[in-house]
């Protein structure tokens, strides 16, 4: 794709750019322009003064000599070979000004007819070859007609021009980088909505938020809403796909369980081996769900579980199961102490585990938890029954293996609790315990404190 | 001892069924959660199994029902559902028990038997009155250390008056937990029972209350 990296501020940027430079340009023109006309205009009313001051003082003989009654050089004619000059064409004679210095005026051809009314005007060389601007007129001297030409140096409207025009230039280029500036500015300022969405976006990816703030610029919602949606309807279709796996899984549960009773009451000789059979089947359907439900998480998961709560619960629930033990069930657990896990699969792990705790413990069970270096927690879970051999470790945590196929106990619950672990990027470790029994930790990671966005904060 | 068995399998309600009863269980079976909320508000039980999927009311919901009726029965919950997350939530709703399918018969009557035992106040599994002794986890009475052979409507009578011994049992509670709901009940036949218990265990350990019911003593009362 052409434009798949295009940076939009380097097209705002270079698009403003280029129509600043053309704005600053066409106004250096048409100001050069004006200015020009201006400095023109000046000069020829300079000429058209003295040519009626020559007019006026133009005498004619009969015999149609011209004179001038009277010093016909003010300033800045008096200056000798400056361009500044003058010069009347009579019948007979033609009078000059002194600062042509006895040179004579090379008139250029009339661009147009000189006309009576208004000096005409024209552009030639000088007689030292100097560019000069003419004024002609032709008036009328008693009876005679003669032609007043008044000249100024083409350098008496360059240079003040140049000089307009360099100072129009500075303050335009001026302008055109404190629009440049303006605009880089507004390019930063508009786009950082951007930016924030970007982190926003990044948020929900990390679990800090379950969406994408609505507080955003008008432009920018519909994009907003439309991301929520997609976060609505994947966490929809993982929702839907983790339900209908577990409804297979609980659909082929019942007849596998009439199966069973059906073998115990009238299996005969085969009895417990096809009843070994059943439950192979059984392991098989719990590990491949809870394998299911484990495929679901990819990536950083934006759950998070406060543990406390759900060891509360569990324990709760163990104490029932396992009333005739009369366990004395002690934990330690921070209360705002969270994993970044879903809620369901630290259930699971968690259940896993103090169900073992319970099954082989004597009359005691203890949990504590604590986060290390601020970016997993651990929890520890002890009791004192008989334990487990440190060869006999390896063996448990395997899938599908028992250490006695006959009681039920440890071997389900083990492994799939250290493959979820692992998948959350956590890790499950058996040791002794100095209780006597079984020390088991379980390691997941902290699930990051959750911005106070919509209604999914954590509870207190 | 009589069971609710609330299942909407066919098929494993009758496994489950034919094999409590062959425990000595006398068992009801409500096909749905409606039938099932129904019996256990209005029929006595010692205990009720229930599952979670339940056609029309969802087991979780009978449960809260019965329960803010005030119905105290121990409850086990037998599903497909083994995530920790539904058995929490189904021990929120008032269970006493839980166990996942496939579930071996003999720990579901192993459970049954000690939720029964419990909800009657006894926390050891043995129970003695004067010289019978009844061991309600393998469900096998004693009289003077040697087996006693009953048959299914004594061994539930005889239970029955065990786990309330020294109390008067009304009549109409036995009848209610000895036969099974779609039984025809005799009345006349629970005083033949009684009257062969008392052939087996001695005549002075259950005492007639007149107009009420029976009630078990040691004997040296």
């Amino acid at each position: 794709m052409k434009f798949k990296h295009a940076s939009l501020s380097r097209r705002l940027l270079v698009g403003a750019g280029v129509f600043i430079a053309l704005a600053l340009v066409a106004a250096a023109l048409v100001i050069g322009f004006v200015l020009h006309r201006f400095i023109q205009g000046q000069i020829d009313q300079r000429l058209d003064t003295q040519i009626v001051f020559l007019s006026s003082m133009l005498t004619a003989e009969d015999d149609g000599v011209i004179a001038v009654a009277g010093n016909a050089d003010g300033p800045p004619f008096d200056r000798a070979a400056r361009g500044w000059y003058w010069e009347v064409v009579g019948p007979r004679n033609v009078l000059r000004s002194r600062s042509l210095e006895d040179a004579s005026l090379d008139v250029p051809k009339f661009p147009r007819p000189p006309h009576e009314v208004r000096p005409a005007p024209a552009d030639g060389p000088g007689p030292r070859n100097e560019a000069l601007h003419f004024r002609i007129q032709q008036v009328t001297v008693g009876r005679n007609a003669a032609t007043i030409i008044v000249s100024a140096p083409r350098t008496a409207v360059r240079g003040p021009l140049r000089e307009a025009m360099t100072t129009l230039a500075i303050s335009l280029a001026v302008l055109g980088l404190a629009l440049v500036l303006a605009i880089v500015l507004q390019v930063r300022l508009g786009l950082r909505p951007l930016e924030r969405l970007r982190q926003a976006v990044a948020d929900v990816r990390t679990g800090r938020s379950e969406r994408v703030p609505a507080e955003q610029p008008l432009e920018i919602l519909p994009l907003v809403s439309e991301l929520n949606g997609l976060l609505e309807q994947n966490a929809a279709n993982l929702e839907r796909a983790r339900r209908h796996v577990a409804n297979l899984a609980h659909g082929l549960k019942t007849p596998l369980a009439t199966l069973a009773i059906a073998l115990s009451e009238r299996g005969g000789d085969a009895t417990a081996e096809l009843h070994s059979l059943v439950l192979l089947m059984e392991r098989r359907i719990r590990h491949h769900l809870g394998r299911a439900r484990a495929a679901a998480l990819s990536g950083p998961t934006r759950a998070q579980t406060l543990i406390a709560p759900h060891i509360d619960d569990v324990g709760n629930v163990l104490g029932k199961i396992y009333a005739d033990k009369r366990i004395a069930f002690a934990q330690n657990v921070p209360r705002d102490l969270a994993v970044a896990c879903e809620q369901q699969d630290f259930d699971e792990m968690l259940g896993n585990l103090l169900d073992n705790a319970f099954r082989w413990a004597r009359n005691k069970v203890e949990i504590h938890a604590h986060h290390e270096d601020g970016r997993m927690v651990s929890i520890v879970i002890e009791d004192d029954g008989p334990g487990l051999r440190q060869d006999q470790i390896p063996q448990v945590l395997r899938a599908g293996e028992r250490i006695d196929e006959s009681a039920p106990g440890f071997g389900f619950g083990l492994p799939i609790t250290r493959e979820l672990a692992e998948l959350y990027g956590g890790e499950l470790n058996l040791d002794p315990s100095v209780l006597g029994g079984l020390r088991v930790m379980l390691r997941l990671p902290l699930a990051v404190k959750r911005l106070l966005i919509g209604d999914n904060a954590i509870p207190d | 001892m009589k069971v609710l068995l609330v299942e909407d399998d066919r098929l494993f309600a009758q496994e489950i069924a034919q094999a409590l009863r062959h425990e000595n269980f006398a068992v009801d079976i409500a096909a749905n959660g409606e039938d099932g909320q129904h019996l256990g508000e209005t029929e006595a039980y010692d205990a009720a199994v229930l599952d979670l999927g339940l056609p029309k009311i969802n087991g979780a919901v009978v449960l809260r029902a019965w329960r803010k009726k005030g119905r105290h029965l121990p409850v086990l919950i037998l599903t497909a559902r083994d995530g920790w997350t539904d058995k929490v939530d189904g021990f929120k709703a008032g269970a006493d028990d839980y166990l996942t399918k496939p579930v071996r018969i003999e720990e579901l009557v192993m459970r049954l038997r000690a939720l029964v035992r419990r909800s009657a106040g006894y926390a050891e599994p043995r129970i003695t009155c004067g010289p019978l002794t009844f061991d309600a986890q393998t469900g096998v009475f004693e009289l003077n250390g040697l087996p006693l052979r009953l048959t299914a409507l004594e061994w539930r009578v005889l239970a029955c008056l065990t786990l309330r011994k020294n109390v008067v049992v009304e009549r109409s509670e036995l009848n209610d937990k000895v036969y099974e709901g779609d039984a025809a009940v005799d009345s006349n036949s629970l005083e033949v029972i009684v009257a062969r218990l008392r052939r087996k265990i001695g005549h002075e350990m259950i005492e007639t209350i007149r107009g009420r019911g029976y009630r078990l003593t040691s004997g040296d009362l």
